[in-house]
């Protein structure tokens, strides 16, 4: 970063740290991520019951209530949910996010060329990601993630398919805004070449609104990766993804609720996290969006 | 503003041929083997050929998109080629229920959204402002199946108060078809018991669609009430000493919804894609339903012909919001 | 449950008087209407193209056949034919028709329409087609005068008579007027042209099928039902709560976690009878690790197979290919069955003696027993440090990937149903070699085993013949290519005001309407 640009930005950040403090809904959001990332790096040591994600079964305890020996109760194999529900937190958060940077890096690309190059090659990426925006994105990575079969990449790019053009329309916007701009002109008329121009001067500049994007995305990411596993398309079994769990405790509903409500309100914390995170970091880095 | 409306139509017709094109691609580009399940467990090899046959799907890929879209023109979307049914048949059948989801949906969420929004804007960073806010990012992060498996749970199986599932009795028939959605017709035949009936299975499918576009409508709503209260003449209105109430409705309320609209436009086409989760949590026999049938057999046909209806209602809908768009701010000249 | 709370008493309350509701309303309305709730479609409604066990209900009830099946064990009965006779050597066939039958449209069933229906069958070659492909041929039937068929079998099959019942008999005159270019296919997947007691009155693709008696059908009395509707019901759990709530009188598709739940409720009669529907992992006896016959017999012995039954709930194990009741099961067979120290021995003397290698399994998607069972095999062979790669495959997939033995997965899991009671059905299906690439026999192949099967088939004499399994059954256990897994029992529940049902343990989900009353 060049020093006549440091002070202002800094400064920024020092007011945009103190919002985001004084907003207790954004602490609360980073608390929750924080408790997802413990529970995903630290797996399945910090489960009472690392056996049951491996795969043992244990026939003859299926379907226990809630105890003290087991906080969620048991599933119909007679594993430990608390266990499963626990070691889900890395599968989900890891699609999740490689759904949104995968999705991100593809978007920034097609919208970085579009931008910068304009003319026809901007017309036409522009007029497909316009296209692939009509697309009900759902069906879509069903359709996908059916025909490549489970597995948790498979999935990762069936949903991926759908999520770049959001970001190629931003990238594109920013691009289109900075090429006018006074260092950018200068640095070319110094003989800097395209890629040289597109990588060091303008993507850099840009990176706030596609950071609070991604983090803002993070939490649909996930659900859309639980909403694959719910339909019964995502990772293989035994992988413990929420969404699977869910969807194979429909059958159990209402006598062994248990099985089901754990892994739905799994979901539900981590997208609620992500969300409120994401929420106080567009305050933190895109004040203009601040409202 | 004719013209305008006449060159907007005229647009749409690259885009559908493109997105038809589009998701005929990634339809057929897709690794699967639909055919041998269609030429049944006990096909020799000459039975699966003469299946391929059958559909043209031995054709070149140009050839059998050129045959897709020629019939297209002609009413024609493809055939399954599982249940050997036409598309446009099955989609006609389908349709209206999920429209009917999908629109109930919207009203709950517009009319709860709208005044919501407002009341977050007005009182802006004090309690109702906090309370709202907190509440719509829950209900952004709520997953709709689970949220419908949760109300099943809650209001079908242990309460019993609503049906579990479905549309409609089963034992009784249901209003003539008008319209295809069941609580209309009940209205419009005048069967009021029928649609209170055809109500109790739509309530809580339509709650559980509502609440993300709800919050979404409503966060949209706060944003745009906020900025237009702060605009030039809103503020020298106030200094004028006119009564918040009057500024508020006079002004305020219809700038702000024709900012919203959009956000409204842009979620009805998302809806119509996402109701695929509900739909199954609750039978509802709808294109998302019959959608997901269809990727679970790798039946291509269905799953591009429920992928363009779908993309086709999105940009229709999106045109006309833009149109009422122009309605609301005359500022906004046609060219 | 015994604890009553006062939750529970509301909801019951509630779902009584919900349940009251809907009865009151057909009552008012003169009709009495079952309801069935299944999860499996009915996409197609040709008799000689359909099939699946959804169509088979509609098409048994909309269409008639020569006989019908009934009883326990299953015998076949005069349905269409009045009567009829075997030559001696069992490849003659003579039925007599009923005068009487007639079919929808007032024109009589003729043997003419008998062998048009053959003929079709024969000629589209789906459906169910193959249960007669090879012993009956374009010049097999033959209309002797109008209401006399005869038939020649191609070769001798014993079980003939069994496979009749899902031969429906359509109306030419109906047909030939719809003909068009696909041999009337076309017109028949959404109409009807039969005699049965039961005709369509409401179809709504993928939700559900209203039929209706037929007022001046030929066949008179049975049950007091007015009409019924297949509803299709994808989760089970919500097919449970339908008749618990009263508002399905019959649910077929339910697990024994539902039964148990039901167990007990007032009102709701359960059905849990053993059925003809195997479960088993056949291995990959020609491609990849499991060639090796001494591995095959390591996982025979590894496997959990008590788990296994645990999580099946209302089932038994299989002891060999044939259940128990089948005609021709051997009961002094050597079986396997958990034993980690033989399971090790095998493996001692395999290719791999210390495992270290990874097998895949394909289920289908969906099916939440095959589900467990693999997380089950998974779970028994770690025991022998072999990991198990489960894939969860759509059906198309499963049968596409059974065509060649090179793609076939390590270990495929496969339910068969016997649509007739006849050794011949589980075991030529399942084990012949003129069924590789099929997905009831990927790959296995064994000359003594097909030389076996082939003579049983043909064979007339009962002792010899059931000599000729119990040598097959040998045979096989010694080849292990399959771990014989369990014998699901049919699960219907059913409520209380059902009258005239009797199990028949072939294809019983697929509900026969006609003796069925509601009280």
């Amino acid at each position: 970063m060049s020093s006549t640009t440091a002070h202002p930005r800094v400064e920024a950040w020092r007011r945009g740290l103190y919002r985001f403090r004084q907003s207790w809904v954004s602490v609360l959001g980073l608390l929750i991520v924080l408790v997802l990332l413990v529970l995903a790096i630290g797996g399945t040591s910090l489960t009472p019951y690392p056996q049951h994600i491996m795969g043992l079964v244990d026939t003859s305890a299926r379907l226990q209530a809630p105890s003290t020996t087991y906080w969620f109760g048991t599933n119909e194999m007679g594993q430990d949910v608390f266990s499963l529900v626990v070691a889900g937190t890395r599968i989900s958060l890891l699609a999740g996010m490689a759904v949104v940077i995968v999705g991100a890096v593809a978007g920034i690309i097609v919208g970085a060329v579009a931008g910068f190059f304009g003319g026809w090659v901007d017309e036409a990426l522009m007029r497909i990601s316009d296209l692939m925006l009509t697309v009900p994105g759902l069906i879509l990575a069903m359709a996908v993630a059916a025909a490549l079969g489970p597995g948790i990449f498979n999935m990762i790019f069936a949903i991926a398919l759908s999520w770049w053009p959001g970001y190629a329309r931003l990238v594109r916007g920013e691009v289109m805004a900075k090429r006018e701009e006074t260092f950018v002109l200068a640095s070319r008329a110094m003989g800097a070449g395209t890629n040289r121009l597109l990588w060091k001067h303008i993507l850099p500049n840009i990176m706030s609104p596609i950071i609070v994007k991604m983090s803002l995305d993070m939490g649909f990411a996930t659900l859309t990766v639980a909403s694959l596993g719910f339909i019964g398309i995502g990772v293989k079994p035994p992988t413990p993804e929420w969404g699977s769990l869910l969807s194979v405790a429909r059958v159990n509903m209402p006598d062994y609720w248990w099985t089901a409500i754990f892994p739905g309100l799994a979901i539900f914390l981590a997208v609620f996290g992500f969300n409120l995170l994401g929420d106080g970091l567009r305050d933190l880095l895109d004040p203009k969006a601040r409202r | 503003m004719v013209g305008y409306i006449l060159r907007r139509l005229l647009l749409l017709v690259p885009v559908l041929l493109g997105l038809s094109m589009l998701v005929f691609a990634i339809a057929r580009l897709l690794p699967g083997d639909p055919v041998a399940l269609a030429a049944g467990p006990n096909a020799t090899a000459a039975d699966v050929a003469s299946v391929a046959r059958e559909f043209g799907l031995d054709k070149p890929l140009v050839v059998q998109y050129w045959n897709y879209l020629t019939g297209l023109f002609q009413g024609d979307w493809g055939v399954s080629i599982f249940t050997r049914r036409p598309v446009a048949e099955d989609l006609a059948a389908y349709l209206p229920a999920t429209l009917e989801l999908v629109l109930a949906a919207m009203l709950l969420a517009i009319g709860i959204g709208i005044p919501m929004g407002l009341m977050a804007a007005v009182f802006r960073n004090r309690w109702p402002d906090f309370i709202s806010r907190t509440v719509s990012l829950g209900a952004i992060s709520m997953p709709r199946f689970f949220l419908g498996l949760v109300f099943q749970l809650l209001f079908a199986m242990w309460l019993g108060w609503l049906p579990l599932s479905g549309r409609f009795p089963l034992t009784e028939d249901p209003p003539p078809a008008i319209t295809g959605l069941l609580t209309v017709d009940a209205l419009l035949s005048g069967q009021f018991h029928a649609f209170g009936v055809a109500l109790s299975y739509l309530a809580l499918p339509a709650i559980a669609m509502s609440l993300s576009p709800l919050a979404t409508i409503m966060r949209m709503m706060r944003a745009s009430t906020i900025e237009v209260l702060q605009q030039d003449y809103v503020l020298t209105e106030r200094a004028l000493g006119l009564s918040q109430r009057l500024i508020l409705f006079k002004y305020v309320l219809k700038n702000a919804i024709s900012a919203t609209l959009t956000v409204i436009g842009l979620y009805f086409g998302w809806l119509l894609g996402g109701t695929v989760l509900v739909e199954t949590v609750f039978d509802w026999p709808g294109i998302g339903l019959y959608a997901t049938q269809a990727v679970l057999t790798q039946d291509f046909m269905p799953i591009i012909g429920v992928t363009l209806c779908i993309g086709a209602i999105f940009v229709t809908v999106n045109l006309v919001v833009d149109l009422l768009y122009g309605l609301l701010n005359p500022k906004v000249r046609y060219q | 449950m015994l604890t009553t709370t006062r939750r529970g008493v509301l909801a019951g309350g509630a779902a009584m008087l919900a349940g009251l509701a809907a009865q009151r309303q057909a009552e008012a309305q003169g009709r009495r209407i079952l309801v069935i709730a299944s999860n499996q479609d009915i996409p197609n409604f040709d008799p000689h193209v359909a099939s699946g066990y959804s169509a088979s209900m509609a098409l048994r009830n909309t269409y008639d056949s020569l006989v019908r099946v009934e009883g326990n064990p299953p015998k076949p009965v005069p349905h269409l034919a009045q009567s009829w006779t075997v030559s001696d050597d069992g490849q003659e066939y003579t039925f007599k028709l009923d005068p009487a039958a007639k079919f929808h449209d007032g024109a009589p069933v003729t043997a003419e329409a008998v062998k048009y229906s053959f003929d079709r069958l024969l000629r589209l070659n789906r459906g169910n087609a193959w249960m007669i492909a090879g012993v009956v041929d374009q010049n097999s039937v033959e209309a002797v005068d109008a209401t006399t068929v005869r038939v020649k079998l191609v070769k001798p099959f014993v079980p003939f008579l069994s496979v009749l019942p899902w031969v429906w008999i359509v109306n030419p005159a109906q047909v030939e007027a719809n003909k068009g270019e696909d041999d009337g296919q076309t017109f028949l997947r959404s109409n009807l042209a039969g005699s049965g007691a039961f005709k369509l009155r409401r179809a709504e693709a993928g939700n559900l099928y209203e039929f209706e008696r037929v007022a001046n059908a030929w066949k008179q009395g049975g049950g007091n039902l007015t009409g019924a509707i297949w509803k299709i019901t994808r989760e089970t759990a919500t097919q449970r709560l339908m008749v618990q709530r009263g508002e399905a009188q019959i649910a077929v598709d339910l697990t024994s976690e539902d039964m148990d739940a039901l167990k007990g409720r007032a009102g709701v009669n359960l059905v849990i009878e053993p059925e003809y529907r195997t479960f088993s992992m056949k291995m990959n006896t020609r491609h990849g690790p499991l060639q090796d016959a001494n591995l095959r017999r390591a996982i025979a012995c590894a496997f959990n197979y008590q788990g296994m039954l645990d999580v099946a709930g209302y089932a038994e194990l299989m002891r060999g290919p044939f259940p128990e009741t089948i005609d021709g099961f051997d009961k002094d067979l050597p079986i396997y069955r958990t034993d980690l120290a033989r399971a090790k021995e095998f493996l001692a003397k395999s290719s791999t003696p210390n495992g270290g290698i990874k097998l895949t399994v394909a289920h289908v998607s969906g099916l939440e027993q095959q589900r467990r069972w693999a997380l089950v095999l998974l779970d028994s062979l770690r025991a022998l440090n072999i990991e198990l790669d489960i894939k969860p495959m759509i059906w198309p997939d499963m049968v596409s990937a059974a065509r060649s033995p090179e793609t076939t997965p390590d270990i495929f899991m496969v339910y068969q149903t016997a649509n007739y009671g006849d050794p011949d059905n589980l075991a030529y299906a399942g084990y012949h070699s003129s069924r590789n690439g099929g997905w009831q026999n990927p790959v296995y192949s064994n000359p003594a085993i097909d030389k076996l099967l082939d003579d049983a088939r043909g064979e007339t004499d009962p002792e010899k013949r059931r000599e000729l399994y119990v040598q097959f059954q040998r045979t096989l256990m010694e080849d292990s290519p399959d771990i014989f897994g369990v014998l699901e029992k049919r699960k219907l529940a059913m409520r209380n005001n059902v009258k005239g049902f009797t199990f028949t343990p072939v294809a019983s989900n697929a509900i026969e309407l006609f003796p069925l009353s509601l009280g």
